[in-house]
């Protein structure tokens, strides 16, 4: 599974970060989200998923 | 303030629904995001429902004000919430790296510190007032430290964030006179500050960092400083104030749940996103349209004032089934008590820090409380929901 965060749609909410901090970071400089592990490990795919449903902006997607 | 507290129905649309309850509002925010495009008798255009709004906030033409019209007694535009587009940009740019999850993380030892002492007051009365003990009080602590101002300024701090907020007065134009009166007050503070600071040594706090700072190749103007320090002041003190006595009261009377969190402490970052959005303290916010736009099936014209009511989306059953269940466990909680898109608060992250070491902090020395028998919590939801008068009893220890 891949998964990105759409850059221009992120506002920096860090819900990503607190829900699932294997596979998001903020950005220090533009605190954006950024993405720690892509492809996704099989074990955080739950995680990837649950992290586009949280996401206020629907700045993050997942592909198989 | 007294029981007699009511939200002006010039305030928010939901309050002139059959259903409003200052206690509970919940009922008449699931009844607005469920009305097709509702708007208010004077026409203001109301968006409501949660799907519109991610897409509405962000589109270009979407603007925080009409450019004449500054929020909360502002003689000039508030950086960053009264600007739009590149000059917003610029400033969030300079901003949020000071606001982010691990820059905030340096604060948690002061907020601990200032918490235990609050606590300390009343902690073997078996009873307290802790909107004055601790809700109020503390953000105001944590922002003096924050920007690195004198401990004694305090009051004038509580002060005029609660004119800004809820001004008094019997009419709008009257409420409007003094939050402007209250307003000139806090520009003419912020700016001897800037003096003192100026003559003085470099600090280590954000005004020394105002004080340094590049951008675009030049240093910020004293104008510009307290333009966001007057922000800074009005969006960070009473929201966490409010914040903090809602999950509080809401804890004192589902002692089930707050036992859940005392079993389970990595729980409490979860519920404290769900209160954020069961309780949504910032109830709404405004902003106009500057062309003709399509958003969601749904026309807005040019020159529209719209309200946005991140309280009625963050219960729309669309989005969040059985939206009056606060579950801890919620898979999906896309909420926008912080707002969305670019004006997402700035501070979201102090917010959920002090939030969270505040809980944690009650709840270890007062593990067991409940609202004092025969007496209720009384709630506002003017300007920002809170429980300003919350009456605890616990075991005295
Ligand atoms: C639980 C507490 C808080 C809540 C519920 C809250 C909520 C909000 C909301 C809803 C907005 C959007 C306003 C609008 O677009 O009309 C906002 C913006 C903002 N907040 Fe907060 N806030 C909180 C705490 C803080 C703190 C602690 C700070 C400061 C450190 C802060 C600073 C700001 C700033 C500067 C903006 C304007 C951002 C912009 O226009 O780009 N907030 N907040
Ligand atoms: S939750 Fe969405 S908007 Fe927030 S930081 Fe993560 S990707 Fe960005």
């Amino acid at each position: 599974m891949r998964v990105t965060v759409d850059r221009d749609r992120c506002q920096g909410h860090a819900l990503c970060v607190l829900n699932a901090p294997a596979l998001f970071d903020l950005d220090e400089i533009d605190s954006h989200a950024y993405v720690l592990a892509d492809p996704v490990p099989g074990e955080l795919a739950g995680s990837a998923r649950s992290a586009v449903e949280n996401c206020p902006e629907q700045a993050i997607a997942v592909a198989d | 303030m007294t029981a007699e507290t009511v939200t002006p129905p010039h305030f928010c649309a939901a309050h002139l629904l059959g259903s409003w309850d200052e206690h509970h509002p919940q009922r008449a925010f699931i009844e607005l995001a469920g009305q097709n495009a509702p708007n208010r008798p004077d026409g203001t255009l109301v968006v409501a429902r949660r799907e519109e709004m991610t897409e509405f906030l962000r589109h270009p033409a979407v603007h925080a004000t009409d450019g004449v019209n500054y929020h909360m007694g502002a003689q000039r535009p508030l950086i960053p919430l009264d600007l739009d587009g590149e000059a917003h940009r610029k400033y969030r740019k300079l901003l949020d790296p000071l606001f982010t999850p691990k820059r905030v993380a340096r604060l948690e030892a002061t907020i601990r510190a200032r918490t235990n002492a609050l606590i300390d007051v009343f902690a073997d009365n078996g009873k307290a007032e802790l909107m004055l003990g601790l809700c109020a009080p503390l953000p105001a602590h944590i922002f003096i430290d924050l920007l690195g101002l004198p401990t004694d300024d305090l009051p004038i701090f509580l002060e005029f964030k609660e004119a800004v907020v809820r001004p008094q007065g019997a009419t709008v134009d009257e409420q409007q006179a003094n939050m402007l009166a209250a307003g000139e007050r806090t520009y003419d503070y912020l700016a001897r500050v800037l003096d003192e600071r100026r003559a003085g040594p470099p600090r280590d706090d954000l005004i020394g960092g105002f004080l340094t700072v590049e951008m675009d190749g030049g240093r910020l103007t004293d104008q510009e400083i307290i333009d966001i320090c007057y922000l800074l002041v009005i969006a960070g003190l009473d929201t966490v104030t409010c914040s903090l006595s809602c999950m509080i009261a809401w804890f004192a009377e589902h002692p089930a749940e707050r036992r859940r969190v005392l079993a389970g402490p990595e729980l409490l970052g979860k519920a404290i996103e769900e209160l954020m959005r069961y309780e949504s303290p910032v109830p709404l916010g405004h902003r106009w349209v500057t062309e003709d736009i399509e958003v969601h099936g749904r026309h807005f014209p040019a020159g529209s004032k719209v309200e946005v009511v991140w309280a009625a989306a963050n219960v729309d059953p669309d989005t969040f089934p059985d939206p009056l269940t606060v579950d801890f466990d919620r898979p999906h909680n896309a909420h926008v008590g912080f707002a969305a898109g670019p004006h997402r608060c700035l501070g979201s992250n102090l917010a959920r820090l002090e939030l969270r070491v505040a809980l944690e902090e009650f709840h270890r020395r007062i593990p067991e409380y409940k609202i004092t028998p025969g007496e209720d919590v009384v709630y506002t939801n003017y300007g920002v929901r809170a429980a300003i008068h919350l009456p605890i009893t616990f075991p005295a220890g």
